[in-house]
């Protein structure tokens, strides 16, 4: 629903900004959708004066004026017939923007001209081109014309929720806002002057469904004036985004707009036998409404009719057959309330969405029709003129007892947890338009307004009161701790995960340490890892100082499995390393360390049984880091001595290296008694969670073109790498060259000693477009033309 | 004319009735009902009959046209039929022969117990703190109440790396680094590995125990006793009952013992309880003022609790695994059996 701020301001006399209402509005549960603020394009046009016109030398139809701004006096020329000496007029100076154009100085005919003078069209007013805009006479020069014309607003579209049908309209906001401010509510006056006519002689009413039609007022005003709204009318209308039509129906869209309550005006010449029947429909009838639309009605349908047709949908549409034209006269106002759920029913089964109907089916008020039949008839006697029959026809039989709701002070206060007196309870309630009818100290008892339907329960009224109070100063009494090292907790943990999912079993191990092992695994002198924390009373030598790596523990443990007949094994050990320092929070780090010896792959029907190689533990180590999110690790020949000669790697994040892997120097091995092949790997948790080095998701837009893929052949000199090469031809068009696999690789009789020969699938993909063959073939070969200069291949 | 249209549906029908494969119906559909087929040629043959009975010879000829475009669709659709039962029989496979698995590892059973215990209590709501292996005497004894002469001290039970630098025994020493570094409120569990100088069948000189912490406002000797509750049934089952009864600790006042009813013979009595019915867990209290008072937390505000026990204690009573030596072995039989 959209709200001026204007109009707004007629009701409550708000101090507070548009941004500030805005806040305001959603945190009170009015959520702002979207703001629009209004005349901003004409604010750089001013109100000036045309003191002194001249013809101009070169030009019949053109003038010279002088135009006074408020500060001085301009040369302006103009091409307007109507423009003259005296008049004040809308000036857009140099460097204003009138319509998509800035207002530059200019040349006319030889003519200096600062400044243009603007037609109403021009400014987007009206359609009216015919001249010049001639402003009132003593318009206050210098002025802006958005403040002149009274056109500044803001426009706050905002979103009603289902439960507050009472915010259907600009006074409903405003209620709530006043309790909100702690401001008035100022509602508008009406007066119904007494004429010589009495309605019970001019119409009749019967209202034949009075479940479906609580109360139905039907009021008659004679010799109204139908013609276009006054401006003021029509700026309203505009402004919330409804088309003005004429002065009676205006009027009756602003009573709703003011109200939240619908109303319908009627032709009264129109009706047959001046009667208004609220009834059923009738088989097979059907309506013409004002939607210029047929609609066949059913009997469930109610409709309001004169003794012999139909002349509007209850609460959703009127008929042309009745509808208000320049020749009506005579006219009668509807101001009624339908129950919401037969409305819905009739809407939605005719799939026709009114501003009424969007209301009644929210369900309105039986005392706000009285109000909207009064307001009505006040505006159109004031604006159109015309005497207003005594007397309401009214259907209205029983007034309801007010609801009433209780709540207690003590309630509210825990269930809110805030501190609040019963004083400022029964305020905020109050300002609501309750009314308190009794207070103790447990229980405090309030009668509901009629407009308020949805509070029934105490907890409603618990709800409105933290409204009103704010959400925002309801202090947090949540203690919180932040002890947890989630980062490390989630990466220990998520290594555990994998290895277990790859096959691995976990072991544990004491971790002290026998210094002897690193002379076995050949860890030079300099070496951190001998400068070991000793234990003053160890149970043993073998134990006596705390382990800097977790290798020679899992050996053992191989060991262990191997002489119980147990060859394939996949152990590894999660747990800390010490070192020697002063600080601390610096002598453990956690590691992980792994060792695959025997088949890789248990025994299965129908696969190949290969014994496990270097490029197992690679694509380990690489999935791995997939799974940590490790995006940027770089892998270097090792400087350890315990690998095999080039068969172990280390481990690099932002040039710090934090492990290694490769495959264990058969003469190491022998020093731990094993005589197998062996494959081990070491990585340390906290240096590498200390890097933070860890990728974030983020989605990236699926390709919309299909990528191409290409095979690739070749033969090369043992000496250059797979990675030399793959980086040759990614360098060739990184972006077009989206991933480049190697398939196959062999060496031996067929192939040139020294060399080798490598088969890569190559993909090429665009965001941009579909590449064509062509392109394809052309990249394609200049991979080949830089293979060949870098690295001498040749093509298989 | 009508002779020749005869026999060109007789020769159809023959063909198509002998065809046993799709290929071979598609190229004969082609052949017939294509652009080139023999009844196209026919239709442009009939210029050549009377005026009078060309309309109703090519009517004929369409009928035969139509019929035979139904034969096609009718053997089609037996041969796709034929061609499907043929494709299950021969995909016939045993069933029972064994699927193609990527077999899985698995933790010692000591790191298994490790993190079903860290998660019954991160569901409830605690943080688990990291501690140090190597620390003083201070956060090992003096702030948890053991005095200077406790024989606990003694080189005999403790390893010492200096003359006031050890091997923590007990995971307490977190409680003390926690309550140093934070104020309440406190809800943490510490896992980790403690150290003892003894080895023998029924000790390790290194092991894991695990400690929890709770200090805010309020706490109650109620609230240690509901937590506990709470913790043994969902790490060993809803029916696995517990309680506590005085005992001493050093740090804690009131000190408890924490019992549960026997995994093994669910409290009738049996050997692994010496015919109690019940075993010992571990031990809990509430947090003595001392403590609180040495760390700098108002006692008067601030009440807590604490308990600990075992890990591989709770492995072996859970997995019903005899000897603790075998939890060290990292024997891989013995592993996968945790799968
Ligand atoms: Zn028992």
């Amino acid at each position: 629903m959209k709200i001026s701020y204007k109009w707004l301001k007629e009701y409550i006399d708000i101090k507070i900004t548009p941004e500030e209402l805005e806040q305001r509005l959603t945190f009170a549960g009015i959520e702002v959708e979207t703001i629009e603020t209004l005349g901003e394009e004409l604010k750089s046009i001013k109100v000036a004066k045309i003191i002194e016109k001249e013809s101009h030398p070169n030009a019949e139809k053109l003038s010279i004026c002088t135009v006074f701004d408020g500060e001085k006096n301009l040369q302006v020329v103009c091409g307007a017939s109507n423009c003259a000496k005296g008049q004040c007029i809308a000036f857009a100076p140099v460097g204003s923007i009138v319509g998509n154009f800035k207002i530059k100085k200019a040349k006319l005919r030889g003519v200096q001209s600062f400044g243009m003078i603007c037609s109403e069209k021009e400014l987007g007013l009206s359609e009216n081109h015919d001249g010049i805009m001639v402003l009132r006479e003593g318009a206050e020069i210098g002025v802006n014309l958005s403040e002149y014309l009274d056109y500044q607003d803001t426009i706050f579209d905002v979103e009603i929720t289902p439960n507050r049908p009472d915010l259907l309209g600009i006074i409903g906001v405003a209620r709530d806002l006043s309790a909100l401010l702690g401001l008035e509510l100022k509602l508008p006056e009406t007066s119904l002057p007494i004429s010589s006519i009495n309605i019970s002689e001019s119409l009749q009413l019967k209202n034949e469904n009075s479940e479906k039609c609580p109360r139905y007022i039907a009021r008659l005003i004679k010799d109204v004036k139908v013609e276009e709204s006054p401006e003021w009318l029509k700026k309203r209308i505009l402004s919330v985004g409804l088309r003005p039509i004429n002065n009676i129906v205006d009027i009756t869209n602003f009573v709703m707009m003011e109200y939240g309550h619908p109303l319908h005006a009627f032709d009264y010449s129109k009706l047959e036998e001046r009667q208004i029947i609220v009834r059923n429909a009738k088989k097979d009838e059907a309506i013409t409404a004002l939607d210029n639309q047929k609609y066949q009605l059913i009997e469930d349908d109610l409709v309001i009719a004169d003794s012999t047709k139909p002349i509007a949908l209850a609460g959703i549409i009127g008929c042309q057959n009745s509808q208000i034209t320049n020749e009506t006269v005579d006219i009668v106002i509807e101001a009624a309330n339908f129950l919401y759920s037969s409305v819905r029913k009739t809407s939605g089964r005719l799939k026709i969405s009114t501003d009424s109907c969007y209301r009644f089916e929210r369900g309105m008020s039986d005392i706000n029709a009285k109000n909207v039949s009064d307001r009505a008839c006040s505006l159109i006697i004031e604006i159109a003129g015309g005497s207003l029959a005594n007397g309401t026809l009214d259907s209205f039989e029983n007034i309801k007892e007010p609801v009433q709701v209780s709540l207690r002070p003590d309630k509210v206060r825990s269930f809110l947890s805030i501190d609040i007196n019963d004083a400022k309870i029964i305020e905020y309630l109050e300002n609501l338009g309750l009314k308190l009818i009794e207070q103790s100290s447990q229980k405090i008892s309030f009668t509901i307004p009629h407009y308020r339907n949805d509070l029934t329960r105490e907890i409603d009224l618990i709800e409105e009161i933290i409204r009103l109070h704010g959400y925002n100063n309801v202090a947090s009494k949540l203690k919180t701790q932040n002890i947890m090292n989630k980062e490390l907790f989630q990466l220990r943990r998520s290594v555990q995960d994998f290895l277990i999912n790859e096959g691995f079993y976990g072991t544990v191990n004491w971790p002290f340490a026998d210094p002897e092992s690193l002379n076995k695994l050949k860890i030079s002198e300099n070496d951190l890892r001998r400068n070991f924390i000793s234990i003053k009373n160890p149970i043993g030598k073998s134990f006596s100082v705390m382990q800097t790596t977790l290798l020679p523990n899992l050996f053992k443990n191989a060991l262990y499995n191997i002489n119980h007949n147990q060859k394939d094994l996949k152990l590894f050990e999660l747990t800390k390393i010490f070192k020697k320092s002063d600080n601390i929070s610096k002598r453990e780090d956690f590691t992980v360390s792994g060792l695959i010896t025997g088949k890789f792959l248990e025994i299965y029907w129908n696969s190949n049984q290969q014994e496990v190689d270097f490029f197992d533990l690679k694509g380990i180590i690489e999935d791995l880091f997939d799974y940590l999110k490790i995006e940027k690790f770089t892998m270097v020949k090792s400087k350890e001595n315990f690998y095999q000669l080039q068969l172990g790697v280390d481990v690099l994040i932002n040039k710090k290296i934090v492990g290694s892997f490769g495959k264990v120097d058969p003469k190491i091995a022998e020093n731990f008694e094993i005589e197998r092949p062996i494959y081990t790997f070491e990585l340390n948790l906290s240096e590498i969670n200390k890097i933070n080095c860890f990728k974030k998701h983020t989605f990236i837009e699926i390709p919309k073109f299909p990528p191409v893929l290409r095979d690739l052949s070749i033969l090369v000199s043992k000496d250059y790498s797979f990675e030399q090469l793959e980086n040759c031809i990614y360098s060739t068009n990184p972006k077009v060259i989206r991933k480049i696999v190697l398939f196959d690789e062999f060496t031996g009789k067929m192939i040139d000693k020294g060399f080798k020969s490598l088969s890569f699938n190559i993909m090429f993909g665009s965001d941009t477009k579909t590449l064509t063959d062509d392109y394809i073939k052309k990249l394609f070969d200049k991979i080949v033309k830089n293979l060949k200069q870098k690295y001498n291949i040749r093509l298989r | 004319m009508e002779t020749r249209l005869q026999f060109l549906i007789d020769q159809a029908r023959k063909e198509i009735t002998e065809i046993t494969s799709l290929n071979e119906l598609q190229s004969r559909k082609s052949h017939y009902i294509g652009k080139k087929s023999p009844f196209t040629e026919l239709m442009k043959q009939l210029k050549e009959l009377p005026k009078e009975e060309r309309p109703e010879f090519g009517k004929k000829i369409n009928i035969a046209k139509n019929q035979l475009q139904l034969m096609i669709t009718e053997k089609e659709s037996s041969l796709k039929q034929l061609a499907y039962e043929t494709s299950l029989s021969d995909n016939i496979v045993d069933i029972t022969m064994p699927g193609r698995r990527r077999n899985k590892g698995a933790l010692n059973p000591i790191n298994k117990v490790w993190r079903e215990i860290e998660d019954v209590f991160i569901s409830m709501g605690f943080d688990v703190a990291e501690g140090y292996d190597i620390e003083d005497e201070f956060h090992n004894f003096d702030a948890l109440n053991t005095p200077q002469d406790h024989p606990a001290r003694d080189l005999s039970d403790t390893f010492y790396i200096d003359n006031n630098i050890l091997l923590r025994t007990q995971t307490s020493t977190v409680q003390i680094r926690v309550m140093e570094n934070h104020q309440p409120p406190i809800k943490i569990i510490a896992p980790g590995r403690c150290y003892r100088n003894d080895n023998d069948a029924s000790h390790s000189p290194a092991f894991h125990q695990v400690e929890a912490l709770v200090v805010d406002e309020g706490i109650s000797f109620a609230d240690l006793k509901d937590v506990l509750n709470l913790f043994v049934k969902r790490l060993f089952g809803q029916n696995i009952e517990s309680r506590i009864r005085p005992h001493f600790f050093p740090f804690t006042e009131p000190s408890a013992e924490i019992d549960i009813v026997c995994l093994k013979c669910l409290g009738k009595g049996c050997n692994l309880c010496k015919g109690q019915g019940w075993i010992e867990l571990g031990g809990a209290g509430m947090v003595d003022p001392n403590v609180f008072d040495k760390l700098g937390i108002d006692s008067e505000k601030y009440s807590g609790y604490a308990f600990g026990m075992g890990i591989d204690r709770v492995a072996m009573l859970k997995y019903k695994i005899p000897d603790m030596r075998m939890l060290f072995e990292n024997d891989i039989r013995f592993l996968k059996q945790f799968k």
